[in-house]
């Protein structure tokens, strides 16, 4: 029993280092923008599809498929950052909810007109499953914590220590004043930008050898699993994005295990709701953004 | 200054916009007029749209060869394919729209049996006949013929049949008597399960975990460790064919590949599918309407054929829509009219030649057909014989 619970744990864990690599770039993105990113999960699937392109279209090993699908990403990003998020700076509300949205229909489908909207194979990858202390998981889903954690341990370093990161969270507090000092608002929120849907693509290549399946609809799901994420966190927040990730991946797992699969969609907003009934502000809002 | 600018290129660009779209709205009612309309609802995209893809291509492929071979006394085939996203809504707005702006005579769709249960009534208005080829859900006609319906058939078997074969080959020729439930949670997933429930008494099976999961589901791990320590000894799956290899592949991950086998349906038998996880879909056992193994001169005929022209092998949606338009040619052809009314009645006392056996219909609209079963033995589907049943409609 023990064991058990355990092992759901970890493979809560699993599932939560995939959520938190996607929403600490929508957190982030809110904190510079203070608007919700509704394509982020498109960022995600853009990523995959890259790496696909490359393993399948030109017989490139996966390593290198990862770097190609984080710099496919990092590419759209920058574009879309350039032509539409700049201008979102001081816009009001609806504007970036309709921009991002617009946003991520347009990649959707643009994906579905080049690939064809059927359920691709993603080969490569390590799937073999190893044991540790009983528990069996694909090696990939190893490097996917591993990675997750390095993101978080760079992310804290360079919002702490970098210039970038501190202009990151000036911008993140009060947008009139970096102007008057001098910080450039709009190259720090394309950064911000391109560095968050990088890490939702790179997400994306690390999560495809285990659910094989790439399809140009695949980002939705994950933009609905990572809204309630940055708002448990507190928006803007990097670490709480980290541990709201981590408790939402862990409950699903538990709620798959011993209520059922087909109440696990239902977790992420009901665990939302009870935090915005409880402590409004997200469960780790005490502190400052980032 | 900006903002003229902008507006001024955004006005050519929408007129530019609007002058390339021009032919493509132009009406389709000046296409020559003795033509057989024939609509295809199919997910075209969302997480079905490989079924829509093969189930167009199947249809398109016997309008062209009927075509090409002169038409049926000389009305040519015109298929007009909309996009019903696997969702009922979707499905019945691409309904209304072949209906109203194509102006079909004849409907073939949807392959999601919730979807064609939305379209039932919206076929019954338009008086507009619908000749179901893949969706299973024994609903669909328990509510046409005599049962309600007069315009829906079904050239498809239920899962009613499927649900009961299944269940009799595990327990006799597997020995199984502990499943575990894994099935896609819609009115197909779900419809199949409470008929196999009706049926494992009969067998002495139990079921020990019940779990759906919704499309686009891409994270078993939980739910194939809780199957893995609950001793079943095989899982129950009315799946996706999409969803097959998530599926496959987590099991072998959580250790359950090559002790616990599926049994259901959901594409177990194709290449792709196997080769994602070739130890955990070793000895699975699935229920189709058909597979490109089943040996018959006509199936081998069609395979031969679809393969030539597409590059890649049929499934069995290509092949069920295939067969179902070639079905409408024949009905025609006895009604010697493109009338829906005559067609209707030719196609209630057809007896029409398929790849699986003769297709009759019942008086509820329902095709006699059987169902094939088939294992996969060392990475090859193996057929294992076709099963009939008889369907016992509620009175």
């Amino acid at each position: 029993m023990l064991f058990q619970i355990s092992e759901q744990v970890v493979n809560g864990i699993v599932t939560g280092a995939v959520y938190a690599l996607v929403a600490v770039g929508m957190t982030m993105i809110f904190g510079v923008l203070r608007a919700i990113n509704f394509a982020h999960g498109e960022y995600y699937m853009v990523g995959t599809f890259g790496a696909w392109v490359a393993i399948e279209y030109f017989d490139l090993p996966y390593p290198v498929a990862i770097v190609a699908g984080v710099i496919a990403t990092a590419f759209v990003a920058l574009v879309i950052g350039q032509f539409v998020m700049r201008r979102m700076v001081g816009a009001p509300a609806e504007a970036g909810v309709l921009a991002t949205l617009g946003i991520a229909l347009i990649l959707q489908n643009t994906v579905i007109l080049l690939f064809g909207g059927g359920y691709k194979f993603f080969e490569g990858g390590y799937i073999e499953p190893v044991t540790i202390l009983g528990v069996s998981l694909a090696e990939q889903r190893l490097l996917i914590i591993a990675v997750a954690v390095l993101v978080f341990f760079g992310l804290e370093l360079l919002v702490t220590y970098s210039r970038m990161g501190k202009a990151m969270r000036a911008v993140s507090q009060n947008v009139e004043c970096c102007a008057v000092v001098g910080i450039d608002v709009r190259k720090v929120v394309v950064r911000t930008f391109v560095l968050g849907a990088a890490l939702a693509g790179l997400s994306g290549v690390l999560t495809a050898p285990v659910n094989v399946s790439v399809y140009g609809g695949m980002g939705e799901l994950i933009t609905f699993k990572t809204l309630p994420i940055i708002i448990m966190g507190g928006l803007g927040n990097v670490r709480g994005t980290f541990f709201a990730a981590m408790i939402l991946g862990i409950a699903e797992s538990l709620v798959a295990t011993y209520v059922g699969l087909q109440f696990r969609d239902t977790v992420g907003f009901a665990t939302l709701m009870l935090v915005l009934m409880w402590r409004p502000h997200g469960l780790f809002s005490a502190q400052a953004r980032y | 200054m900006a903002n003229t600018v902008h507006r001024r290129a955004f006005c050519l660009l929408a007129s530019a916009i609007c002058l390339a779209g021009a032919p493509v709205f132009e009406t389709p009612a000046l296409a020559q007029d003795n033509s057989i309309r024939l609509g295809i609802v199919a997910p075209m995209s969302g997480p079905n749209a490989r079924y829509g893809a093969f189930s167009l291509r199947g249809a398109q492929l016997a309008a062209k060869d009927i075509n090409a071979a002169g038409g049926i006394d000389g009305r040519k085939i015109q298929i007009f394919s909309a996009d019903s996203q696997g969702t009922p809504v979707e499905g019945v707005s691409a309904t209304r729209r072949l209906i109203d702006q194509d102006k079909v005579d004849f409907l073939i769709g949807d392959v999601s049996s919730s979807v064609t249960l939305a379209m039932q009534p919206v076929v019954e208005d338009a008086g507009v006949l619908l000749i179901n080829a893949a969706s299973s859900n024994p609903k669909i006609t328990y509510a046409a013929g005599v049962g309600g319906f007069k315009w829906s058939f079904r050239n498809y078997p239920t899962d009613e049949n499927r649900a009961l074969i299944v269940a009799q080959y595990a327990a006799e020729k597997r020995g199984f008597t502990k499943f575990a439930v894994l099935s896609v949670d819609s009115d197909y997933g779900r419809s199949a399960i409470d008929f196999t429930k009706k049926y494992l008494p009969r067998f002495n099976g139990q079921i020990l975990t019940e779990d759906y999961y919704k499309e686009g589901e891409v994270d078993f791990r939980s739910v194939l460790a809780k199957i893995r320590d609950s001793g079943a000894q095989a899982i129950i799956m009315y799946g996706l064919a999409d969803t097959t290899p998530i599926v496959a592949r987590q099991m072998t991950e959580v250790g359950l590949a090559g002790k616990v086998p599926l049994i259901g349906n959901g594409e177990f038998n194709t290449e792709k599918t196997i080769k994602s996880a070739p130890k955990a879909l070793e000895g699975a056992v699935e229920a189709a309407a058909w597979l490109p193994a089943w040996d018959s001169p006509k199936s081998k005929g069609f395979v031969t054929r679809f393969t030539a022209e597409y590059r890649e092998a049929p499934n069995n949606h290509a092949y069920v829509h295939w067969e179902t338009v070639n079905l409408l040619g024949k009905a025609v052809e006895a009604a010697k009219s493109a009338d829906r009314a005559k067609v209707r009645d030719a196609l209630a006392k057809i007896k029409y030649d398929s790849a699986v056996g003769e297709v009759t219909f019942d008086d509820h609209n329902q095709a006699k057909l059987p169902m094939i079963l088939l294992q996969i033995e060392d990475g090859k589907p193996v057929v294992k014989g076709a099963y009939s049943a008889d369907i016992d409609y509620p009175r």
